[in-house]
């Protein structure tokens, strides 16, 4: 018997569609104010902009948050929380705030491209109740045709555009923050 | 109820529907309030450019069909480097003994299914359910129809036909919700704490796909709760079923589909998640399973394969006049709604669905890859019309009606007797010759004098 494989491959070489080229992506980005761009995007979509000189900013945001007793995970090189990422995926469920490397960001939809090889377990900005990524100014792409070309990710990983908290509008299209994954999302942009 | 070969027909399923006039009001003011969104998005953007999002949306679909055992192969291939196993099912029931047998060779207990139109398809849940696995569907909407025990109304908001009193009863019996509770915020919340527990004590996780990245061997997932990232990523199994049709050449395609998907979806400019899977994780396993499931049957026909360019924003659902007051649960057809038509209308025994459009086209308007909707529903018209199966009314009066309008001889002479009718009966005598048409409506006002032609005659014809 023909193997399943061999049979779609047999049935699509007996369709005949017209011959059509992959059409070059020739639209013109945007490039005025990416910073406001991307800030006004973040906050369309739930999330909130901080705009930080440097490092120092962020270390004090976070002390804020463990001086209130919560469970506080950076993943960040120089940063500290007080919580280390743990062994087991599962543990991560009690964690409050969790904070990640972006890779670089879109200023029309305020997404953060987080990649696993900079979140220990890949499941590290889905479960935290509140989410935090620091991103350089100058990795700010106008639109998603810039940016999901750099993702340049490697064999056997995982990568995530996050905009904003998670969100759902299931019932009645009332809109609600905070469905499944983080119930908050701060962006961090380091000028 | 009209039956047809034991199933009822969209006008008469509707029907039912319509009895309760505010629910169908209230219905058809939720999906244009996601429409009206989906203008201001599309505005946003730009005239000009959103123009050109479509366009290039439309070629880059078309591309990808036109060389899709190619693309298929490659993305196989590539999948293989990065540690991905593609199974490849040619129908829904060999799709579900895949996924059966990878659950069962996992012991899995306990599936977390995130949205999958395509599982709907193949009817995954009772499948696996016969067979002792609990299946949990966790995007909020599937959650509560799945709780209700009912299909999905609508592909993108599967529980739009419901009121948030509804979900509140449901949930303080099914999760333990407070008794009376309404507010949507309270019950999400509800629902997030019911589903955590689920994600936490599952054995695997089941996707969709938005998107499958020939070029990276890679799935793309889009969702705005999370939900199929939390199943994706906490237990070590992970499996995403597509079908054939989701394949996209490079990242320059899912660049160009990413832009338009949440936008005409919801009105947003992006889905709060867009998440790139190429490869399990450390320890894990990740399955991809590619359905045909009739498929490449429709790529037949050149017009009818049009149809898989769609990316299941569900847009067309959302502008459509007969989606909008008929609902999701008349079509006799999973997928409901123009692009429902367009993809199930050939396996319709009623004979009935291809009529529940008025072809004016604004789903065609609106459709983010160009499917040519209106064009794909008329042709189906014709498909039941050349074999006979028209419903026995349509099948009597449709020759007369093309003889009478074919005639400009008749079709004068009868417009004359009716202008002449109306001038002189009361309404309540002509309004039944106007059948199902003048039950909500009011007749038009006859001119007073002559016809349109005699006026066009007098007026323009010799000027």
């Amino acid at each position: 018997m023909m193997s399943s494989r061999n049979a779609i491959l047999e049935a699509l070489g007996r369709v005949t569609l017209p011959a059509a080229a992959m059409p070059v992506i020739d639209v013109e980005p945007n490039l005025e104010d990416l910073p406001g761009q991307f800030e006004a995007s973040l906050n369309k979509v739930g999330g909130t902009l901080v705009r930080v000189k440097g490092l120092a900013e962020i270390q004090q945001y976070l002390d804020e948050r463990v001086a209130e007793g919560q469970q506080v995970l950076s993943l960040v090189e120089g940063l500290k929380g007080n919580r280390e990422l743990d062994a087991q995926r599962h543990d991560l469920k009690d964690v409050d705030h969790t904070l990640v490397h972006g890779q670089l960001a879109v200023a029309e939809n305020g997404a953060v491209l987080i990649k696993d090889c900079d979140t220990g377990h890949r499941v590290a900005p889905y479960i935290t109740e509140h989410l935090a990524a620091v991103v350089k100014a100058d990795t700010l792409y106008p639109t998603m045709h810039q940016a999901v070309p750099k993702l340049d990710l490697a064999p056997g990983h995982h990568a995530a555009f996050i905009a904003g908290p998670s969100k759902t509008a299931d019932i009645e299209q009332a809109l609600v923050i905070g469905a499944h994954g983080a119930s908050s999302m701060t962006v961090f942009l380091i000028d | 109820m009209a039956l047809i070969g034991e199933i009822e027909s969209h006008a008469s399923a509707a029907e039912k529907f319509n009895k309760d006039e505010a629910r169908v009001n209230w219905h058809d003011k939720a999906l244009w309030a996601l429409r009206h969104k989906r203008d201001l998005a599309a505005e946003s953007v730009g005239g000009d450019e959103w123009e050109r999002l479509k366009q290039l949306g439309s070629e880059i679909k078309l591309h990808t069909l036109s060389n899709l055992a190619n693309y298929l192969q490659e993305f196989e291939a590539n999948c293989q480097k990065n540690g991905i196993v593609v199974h490849w099912a040619k129908d829904g029931k060999e799709h579900n003994e895949i996924i059966h047998g990878l659950l069962a060779k996992h012991q899995v207990k306990k599936l977390v299914k995130s949205k999958s139109m395509l599982t709907e398809e193949c009817h995954l849940n009772p499948y696996l359910e016969e067979r002792g696995i609990e299946v949990i569907d966790t995007d909020l909407g599937e959650r509560i129809i799945q709780l209700r025990q009912e299909p999905p109304s609508h592909i993108v908001v599967p529980a739009i036909h419901l009121k948030k009193e509804e979900v509140g009863e449901l949930f303080h019996e099914k999760i333990g919700s407070e008794k009376g509770a309404s507010c949507p915020t309270y019950l999400t919340k509800q629902a997030r704490y019911h589903l955590r527990e689920h994600f936490l004590t599952a054995d695997a996780g089941l996707t969709g796909v938005n998107m499958a990245v020939a070029s990276e061997g890679a799935v793309v997932v889009c969702t705005n709760e999370g939900n199929a990232d939390m199943g994706a990523n906490l237990p070590g199994l992970q499996i995403h079923s597509m079908g054939i049709d989701k394949i996209v050449p490079n990242l320059d395609a899912v660049g160009v589909l990413s832009r338009t998907l949440a936008r005409n979806a919801t009105g947003q400019p992006s889905t709060t998640y867009n998440t790139i899977y190429k490869g399990p994780k450390a320890g894990g396993e990740m399955h991809v399973v590619m359905v045909d499931n009739g498929r490449t049957k429709l790529f037949q026909d050149e017009l009818l394969a049009e149809a898989y360019k769609c990316i299941r924003c569900g847009g067309c659902l959302n502008t459509c006049p007969v989606y909008r007051r008929s609902s999701g649960f008349s079509y006799n057809a999973l997928i409901p709604g123009p692009i429902g038509i367009a993809v199930s209308a050939g396996d319709d025994e009623t004979h009935s669905m291809a009529w529940a459009c008025t072809l004016c086209g604004s789903c065609t308007k609106v459709c983010p890859t160009k499917v040519p909707l209106d064009q794909i529903i008329h042709h189906w018209r014709k498909v039941h019309a050349k074999e006979g199966k028209l419903p026995y009314g349509k099948r009597r009066y449709m020759p007369l009606v093309g003889r009478l309008m074919g005639s400009e001889m008749m079709l004068n002479g009868s417009m004359s007797v009716a202008r002449g009718a109306m001038r002189i009966l009361p309404d309540a005598v002509m309004k039944p010759f106007g059948g199902a048409w003048t039950e909500h409506r009011e007749l038009p006002k006859a001119p007073k004098t002559g016809s349109f032609e005699s006026w066009f005659r007098k007026n323009r014809e010799e000027k």
